[in-house]
């Protein structure tokens, strides 16, 4: 399953406030703290660094990896880790509301 | 942030830069991952990209090749859409640039919006002010302040002028009829104007060459020093620098050119070019010796208005503030001034108006035609939009597949619509261009037929950004006009039904939406023919007037005859020497070759104004010398004509004979009048008979047809002729009226009117 349209931006940021990460990092990331529930598109992701990156939510630079290998990490700023606040508080809202009109199970369905 | 790095990825370094590091990026994850587990990297790329990047703007980019190519597609249709709107906007833009250049653009000089222009109001034509200079026309009757005057009497010159900390300049300047400026052997009548000393200095202008007049200038007994304007020294010298220095003769009297004025200057009024500027107080050495005790007189008289009055105000100084400081003291000056009650009942109030654009005559009179002008043009506008929107309507029926596809392939409705819109604005911003290029040649040929042949034409309608502003304006405007309700039309409608039926049977007449814009196209057709009928009637009484005023009989032969009017005295010439002067001009004409006969009047027909007089027929008492019983004409012309005037305009005798030289003083009174005369005095047979022109009573000795007197529009009126030669005094002025065999041949003209020398006094 993808993450829903616009959530993909939380979640990268979520996902950097342990430390900074490269692309392939983050992609790997967010599948397995998801338990392999969330399937991250790389063709969604990249762009969405780059957007993140030009909003100056997060910077990067190029280091290297535990491999000894040269890849570009992503770390959170002070205003990304602003905007993550934002984000989580609505989100939290948002999720809330949803299982309140969905309720504790599928009742009515099949 | 995110505006600063997008706009550092248009620079191409920058951007190579960005794409290099995007790409080893890529590469280094590529080489983590498993196989195709990144996915097709190149679209990856290709979406990052497209951050940097404004989406609107590349979509702009698409619209208007898409545009472009549909443009090229539909010839027929571009071409005409574009030939329209450029007629449109064409003319629009032609007439804004003459609204421009006579409503709104600010006088040529420094800092115009500190300019203040002096006005009074009064309820009614004030009686403290004895007597107006007429020559100016400033003085008019507004809808809302009652009479509004624009001259002021010399001394409030000096009142104003003592208000430095309102005013850091105060100036004024007097509009001359015309001057006999003589350079090099060559005379001509010019316009001129008096100006104060802090005329030029308060302006803000700097002479193209030599120095202009300064308040020295203006001190009696000083040197006489004129400034020309850029044209006449061009004209005269070929060169503003060797103008200066030079002498020249004005009204007879040597002056020295000092400076001239720079090409752009024209005074204080739009649409009237001084040629020559003297200093104010010059006009006592230019007036005849007759009159110079009065030219004296007027700079102490604070009942005379003649001076235009201007001032700078100072920095920080608001319009509001000057009025309030100067106003109370032109009330004391005009109080003091009035001798009377009924002076007293109505004193002119001081106005202190805004200077930028100069004084306002021009604009008076010009305005409403302007207006009417700028509405016709807009509606030519409305109707070309009408025209266009109609044709997008059709044509968005053709593209309805084309749209239908769109949509259906998830375009969004404000997409399409915007496609639309831009197809629509790129081909009004063309038409707009090409409009440009039309009124370009439009207003070269409004300027000719204003100018109607006079040279000094000085109204410089052009396309500068003003007026480029208002047309790029009017382009989009009308881009939204005419594009905006065939969009919003063209892609409302669903889509399955559309694209079945076309498919299908490619028939479109049944649905309701096409009902819709059918009716839609009907009221637009309907629009159009409401306008074009509107504009055509406009036109057609237009012409109606043009071709009216060119029917109209003016009583006399106009083709063929040259007049030209002549003012001896400013020329030295000796009041008992004019009368001799007038007949021998008038017989060396005649001998000049390629002229049939030669006449002279006081005044010329059918434009030169003159005077009205009471004219009482004969009857018993005349002879006994109480001419009031008789027959009465009121508001008759009187006109002073010479020998062969008749004969020469072509005017028919239908009774009697002209005046001939014999008719001169020392012989009894003769008089010529015309039919309707004759008519209202109830007269048979005129000839033989006496009239009386007040107390004075003349010998009938002709009749004439009628003819217009003092304007083409009259019509016209009962005549008395009189020969100036039995005038008491000779006549200041006098038009000559030279019939030709063809075209008259002025300088030859000019030449056999030289005065040989022994005549001036």
């Amino acid at each position: 399953m993808e993450p829903l349209y616009g959530l993909l931006d939380m979640l990268v940021l979520r996902t950097l406030v342990f430390g900074p990460l490269h692309g392939y990092g983050i992609a790997k990331s967010i599948h397995s703290s998801s338990k392999e529930s969330l399937d991250i598109e790389f063709g969604s992701l990249y762009p969405a660094l780059k957007r993140l990156e030009i909003k100056g939510w997060i910077v990067s630079k190029w280091e290297t990896s535990e491999h000894n290998r040269s890849a570009k990490y992503y770390r959170l700023t002070s205003a990304g880790k602003k905007q993550l606040r934002k984000e989580h508080s609505q989100w939290v809202e948002f999720a809330s509301a949803i299982s309140r009109v969905m309720g504790p199970g599928p009742e009515g369905a099949e | 942030m995110s505006l600063l790095k997008k706009l550092a990825y248009l620079l191409p370094a920058r951007r190579r830069a960005e794409e290099r590091d995007m790409q080893e990026e890529l590469r280094s994850l590529k080489e983590m991952a498993e196989p195709g587990e990144l996915g097709n990297l190149t679209l990856v790329a290709e979406d990052a990209r497209a951050v940097y990047t404004w989406m609107w703007f590349e979509r702009l980019g698409q619209d208007l090749r898409y545009a472009l190519r549909s443009m090229v597609h539909n010839k027929t249709f571009t071409a005409l859409a574009m030939l329209s709107l450029a007629l449109g906007i064409g003319a629009n833009t032609a007439i804004y640039s003459f609204m421009e250049s006579i409503l709104l653009r600010a006088l040529p000089v420094p800092d115009p919006k500190s300019l203040v222009v002096m006005k009074w109001r009064a309820k009614n034509f004030p009686s403290v002010a004895m007597s107006i200079s007429p020559s100016t026309g400033g003085t008019h009757t507004d809808p809302s302040e009652g009479w509004v005057g624009t001259e002021f009497p010399y001394p409030t010159l000096k009142l104003f002028q003592s208000n430095k900390d309102v005013l850091s300049s105060t100036f004024c300047y007097f509009v001359t009829e015309s001057l006999s400026v003589t350079v090099r052997e060559n005379t001509d009548a010019v316009t001129g104007q008096y100006v104060s000393g802090d005329y030029f200095r308060g302006m803000g202008v700097r002479s193209s060459a030599g120095r202009l007049i300064l308040a020295a200038d203006e001190k009696v007994g000083m040197e006489a020093v004129a400034v020309l304007s850029y044209r006449f020294s061009i004209q005269r010298f070929g060169d503003a620098s060797r103008a200066v220095n030079q002498s020249i003769r004005i009204n007879d009297k040597a002056f020295t050119v000092i400076g001239v004025a720079p090409p752009e200057f024209f005074g204080a009024e739009p649409g009237y070019l001084p040629d020559i500027y003297v200093p104010l107080h010059a006009n006592l050495l230019l007036s005849p010796a007759t009159a110079l005790a009065g030219v004296a007189q007027r700079y102490q008289d604070q009942n005379f208005y003649w001076i235009e009055v201007m001032g700078r105000l100072n920095p920080g100084v608001s319009l509001a503030q000057a009025q309030a400081v100067l106003a109370p003291q032109f009330h004391r000056f005009v109080e003091e001034s009035a001798s009377n009650e009924r002076e007293r009942s109505d004193l002119p109030e001081l106005m202190v108006t805004e200077g930028a654009t100069g004084l306002d005559s021009l604009r008076r009179h010009y305005s409403a035609p302007v207006f009417v002008l700028m509405g016709m043009a807009g509606l030519i506008l409305l109707v070309a939009c009408a025209n266009i929107a109609n044709l997008l309507l059709a044509r968005a029926a053709a593209r309805r597949r084309e749209i239908a596809v769109r949509l259906s392939m998830g375009a969004s409705r404000l997409r399409v619509m915007r496609q639309l819109m831009t197809e629509s604005m790129l081909l009004a911003l063309l038409g707009g261009a090409l409009g440009v290029a039309i009124a370009a040649w439009g207003i070269r040929a409004l300027t000719l037929l204003l100018a109607n042949g006079r040279d000094n034409f000085t109204l410089h309608a052009e396309l500068n950004w003003t007026v480029l502003n208002f047309t790029i304006a009017l382009s989009v405007l009308t881009g939204l006009l005419f594009g905006l309700v065939p969009a919003i039309h063209a892609t409302g409608f669903d889509v399955m039904p559309a694209l079945k039926q076309m498919r299908t049977t490619m028939l479109a007449g049944k649905s309701r939406r096409t009902r819709n814009s059918l009716t839609l196209a009907r009221s637009l057709v309907v629009t159009q023919i409401a306008f074009s009928f509107l504009l055509l009637v406009a036109a057609g009484l237009f012409l109606r007037t043009l071709s009216n005023l060119h029917a109209i009989n003016l009583g006399f032969n106009r083709e063929g005859v040259l007049l030209f009017t002549i003012k001896p005295q400013t020329m030295g010439y000796s009041e008992p020497a004019l009368n001799r002067l007038y007949t021998d001009l008038q017989e060396r004409l005649n001998k000049a070759p390629g002229v049939r006969s030669v006449s002279l009047s006081v005044r010329p027909l059918p434009t030169g104004g003159g005077s009205l007089v009471p004219v009482v027929a004969p009857g018993a008492q005349l002879l006994s010398g109480l001419p009031s019983a008789g027959p009465q004409a009121k508001q008759v012309g009187l006109l002073g004509v010479g020998p062969a005037f008749f004969e020469t305009m072509q005017i028919p005798l239908s009774a009697g004979r002209e005046f001939n030289e014999h008719d001169a003083t020392g012989s009894p009174l003769v008089a010529i009048v015309n039919e309707r005369l004759v008519k209202i005095l109830g007269m048979d047979a005129p000839v033989g008979h006496m009239v009386a022109i007040g107390k004075t009573s003349y010998l009938i000795v002709g009749v004439v047809r009628d003819a217009v007197f003092m304007a083409i529009r009259d019509d016209p009126r009962p005549m008395i002729y009189v020969t100036y030669l039995q005038n008491i005094r000779p006549p200041a002025q006098m038009t000559y009226e030279v019939r030709t065999l063809g075209n008259p041949l002025v300088p030859r003209l000019r030449s056999s009117a030289l005065d040989p020398g022994n005549i001036k006094s």
